[in-house]
């Protein structure tokens, strides 16, 4: 396997979003192209509706993110990117979703959360680059809220940050999923990889 | 095609979660009998064998609990069969009685056990380091650190086994579970049928008669064990500079990582250990000798920290060693390439640069598990509360159903172990005349439940007991039980049912009610709490994620609220049900999340049922 860059990508979602199937298929589209590379998750109470924080990382060993190590956020819930921001390097990278899935006690209307006004000043005042898309629309568009995370994952490609381009990502999802699901996510990738460059 | 794990097929590169690595590396070394009991951060372990079992060349199964999965592994390796038997850290408690003797009996046909520790607590009750295991029972352990390893570390452990005749520990720690990395394959090690127990009590039942000789012959055979360690490819130096560094585990990935960016590899030499026990002696005072300072990178307790010290002082060794005394690295939770990087420095008395980040934003709302939409424990809770309030303790155990301890439901005061909630519950008790409602689930009842009851019931204690059966191990991921019906497999041949062991057992105050409807529930607790003594309740309902997916259950309508609604959030306040919202003062349920169980329109009439507009 041939030496790489270092590179972290810290991704942050809710439980049920699809957060580890993202993880797992940009890993894969990384080794595709033989290079080194560590993904970490954590399973268990998290998925009952909890936090779901993942990461990836290319020519390094570890697979934890320590607060001030993400070359890259992608939040795919802005609660949640606003939660993870100290893990990016100051003028790291955020792509985030734009989309609320309300905490319970914010549904129940105990708490209030940021709106999304704050978050992105918040994120903009530390970050280098800050894109929001409205992936969960996206998703849907194309069939599978869920496709939205594959959306951030094109917008990602499309940023240059990675040693390949949107196109790799895409052999990948027609190499690991069943076609009918791959032609949504496909679907997605693309609307991902427009948004950021229209953006 | 079959399944790639299955496909002899060495220098393949497959990407694997670390867990999925661990498989591999059993299959290729010739598993022959792979035994578990389910627990976080292991379960991927055996669920993968459970999936590769109609396929695959090896006999699995999920046991009753750890002791009885170790108990059946123990009887494999002792009739030659290559052994795997998995389980959490916690689990090796359960299992450590037929663990120590086994270590005297040995594994003619190799066993490796693995324990799946979890340093940081992400799913456990606590988080004890077993490597302190290995040191009890005088087994030899493997610890990895990448998935490559998890694959290769699991087969050299199963071959050192069978050749050592010795049970071996995999010691892993969550983030080496649950990590994913690429894995070259190797090649399938050709399997022997194994010949049986052969008649020969003096080696194979350790009365004290036997049991002294046998003692002695596992110190011989640690003893070659090491000879082995002390040159085993698993254990790695690198570097040249005056310090040393220690590392196990994931700490070594941490370490390489930390030297490589911080500038200091010209600073340290490194001795990581993959095979870390026995220690190897000589290898680790030579490594000493010479060296300026030591600093072991281990997380939890500080073992190899004592032992090095011990070494050094046997060879008269005067290095400063370091370890749990440094500050950056503490005795509890997980370490970090950014406690490495201060203890780096620490070493080398200098103060690590501070990295910059984003500043964090304080207060925001949390995300805390909760029960699923439609899990029948929030529907036996809820009526649970109604009929007793705050007036009993409520005894709890290990599962989803633990999760109940939130409010509004609080339906847990204390909480022990597995298995725990009717025996620690009666103890309650007795002892201060509390009433005692204890929960168990399904799994757990058959895990260690039933012993409790029996226990109950023969000494006359005064408690309610509610198994929450929801006809599956829901909090590890829907694997099956002595008591399911259905598989993800099938259905299930051998199915044990749960209210004629509770019968059985003695107990003859006994209800059945499914959870979803209310009026029964409650009808069924007041009764029971008219009575004393042993008295059970087993609610019945599957777990709305396993009848969806497993049982193929499909429920057609959904609840939702119509005009007029007075909104006043009752039906939020008393059931946490996260289908339900409150958007601008009205009340909403988001059709999508609705599993359709129907249990709120017995909560408020005013909620109602339609069918699903898609």
């Amino acid at each position: 396997m041939s030496e790489a860059k270092s590179l972290r990508v810290f991704m942050t979602g809710v439980g049920g979003q699809g957060t580890l199937t993202a993880t797992k298929l940009l890993a894969q589209a990384v080794l595709s192209q033989g290079l080194p590379v560590t993904a970490g998750e954590i399973h268990g109470m998290a998925q009952r509706g909890g936090v779901v924080e993942s990461t990836l990382c290319l020519g390094v060993l570890s697979p934890r993110i320590g607060f001030g190590e993400a070359d890259v956020l992608l939040g795919f819930e802005p609660i949640e990117t606003l939660r993870a921001l100290p893990y990016l390097k100051a003028g790291g990278i955020i792509l985030s979703s734009d989309e609320f899935i309300a905490p319970m006690a914010v549904a129940l209307g105990r708490e209030q959360g940021p709106d999304l006004q704050e978050i992105k000043a918040k994120a903009s005042a530390c970050a280098g680059t800050v894109r929001f898309f409205s992936i969960r629309s996206m998703g849907k568009s194309c069939g599978a809220v869920q496709s939205g995370n594959i959306a951030l994952l094109g917008a990602l490609c499309a940023s240059g940050l990675l040693p390949f381009g949107p196109e790799v990502l895409e052999a990948t999802i027609r190499a690991t999923m069943k076609p009918k699901v791959a032609e949504g996510n496909v679907k997605a990738l693309t609307l991902g990889v427009e948004a950021f460059q229209t953006q | 095609m079959g399944h790639p794990l299955l496909a002899d097929a060495p220098g393949r590169i497959e990407l694997l979660l670390g867990n999925e690595a661990i498989v591999r590396g059993a299959l290729e070394a010739g598993v022959q009998v792979v035994t578990c009991y389910p627990g976080t951060p292991s379960s991927e372990v055996p669920d993968t064998f459970f999936r590769l079992s109609p396929e695959g060349d090896f006999s699995f199964e999920y046991s009753t609990n750890e002791k009885v999965a170790f108990e059946v592994a123990a009887g494999a390796t002792l009739a030659g069969a290559m052994t795997l038997v998995t389980m959490k850290h916690v689990g090796l408690n359960v299992a450590a009685d037929p663990l120590m003797t086994l270590a005297y009996l040995g594994a003619p046909g190799g066993l490796v056990v693995l324990s799946a520790d979890d340093p940081g607590c992400h799913s456990s009750q606590n988080e004890q380091d077993n490597r302190a295991y290995a040191r009890l029972a005088g087994i030899p352990c493997f610890e990895p650190s990448t998935a490559q390893e998890a694959k290769d570390m699991t087969r050299a452990a199963l071959l050192f086994s069978r050749e050592h005749g010795l049970p071996v520990m995999l010691r892993t720690t969550t983030r080496v579970n649950h990590l994913r990395g690429p894995v070259t394959f190797g090649p399938f090690m050709p399997k022997t049928k194994p010949a049986g127990v052969p008649k020969d009590p003096r080696h194979f039942v350790p009365v004290p008669v036997f049991a002294r000789p046998m003692h002695l012959d596992l110190m011989a055979k640690m003893a070659r064990a090491r000879t082995q360690v002390e040159t085993s490819p698993f254990n790695k130096e690198y570097g040249s500079g005056p310090h040393g560094v220690l590392a196990v585990g994931i700490n070594r990935s941490y370490l390489a990582d930390a030297l490589a960016e911080s500038g200091l590899e010209a600073e340290f030499s490194v001795l990581e250990l993959g095979f870390s026990f026995p220690l190897p002696e000589e290898r680790l005072t030579a490594f000493m000798r010479g060296k300026k300072s030591l600093l072991v990178l281990e997380e939890l307790e500080p073992i190899l920290e004592t032992e090095v010290r011990a070494l050094a002082q046997k060879a008269g060794l005067s290095l400063l060693i370091q370890g749990k005394d440094l500050a950056c690295l503490p005795r509890h939770g997980e370490y970090s390439g950014r406690m490495v990087t201060e203890a780096l420095y620490a070493a080398l008395g200098r103060t690590a640069p501070t990295p910059v980040h984003c500043a964090g934003t304080e207060g925001l709302p949390v995300r805390p598990p909760n029960l699923c939409a439609g899990c029948p424990h929030r529907a036996a809770y809820f009526a649970v509360r109604q009929v007793y309030g705050d007036e009993a303790t409520y005894s709890s155990d290990i599962g989803c159903y633990t999760l109940g301890l939130l409010p509004p439901l609080r339906m847990a005061d204390f909480l022990v172990c597995m298995g725990s909630s009717v025996s620690a519950g009666c103890g309650a008790s007795r002892a201060a005349g509390q009433k005692v409602v204890a929960f168990i689930g399904d799994s757990t009842f058959f895990h260690s439940g039933m012993t409790g009851l029996a226990n109950a019931v023969y000494n006359r204690h005064d408690i309610l007991l509610v198994i929450l059966d929801n006809k599956t191990t829901a909090m590890t991921g829907h694997q099956p039980h002595p008591g399911v019906e259905k598989t993800a497999l099938g259905d299930n041949p051998a199915r044990i049912d749960i209210e004629a062991v509770v019968k059985a057992l003695g107990v003859t105050q006994f209800r059945k009610v499914n959870p979803l409807n209310l009026k029964a529930t409650t009808k069924a607790l007041e009764e029971l709490k008219g009575m004393s003594g042993v008295r059970v309740l087993l609610t019945e309902e599957p777990c709305p994620l396993f009848a969806r997916r497993v049982m193929a259950v499909k429920k057609p309508m959904t609840a939702y609220i119509p005009d007029p609604c007075d909104d006043c959030g009752q039906c939020l306040d008393t059931l946490a049900c996260p289908a339900f919202s409150k958007k601008d003062g009205r009340v909403e349920i988001d059709e999508l999340s609705c599993s359709g169980c129907m249990f709120c329109l017995q909560v408020c009439d005013r909620i109602k049922a339609r069918k699903r507009s898609a």
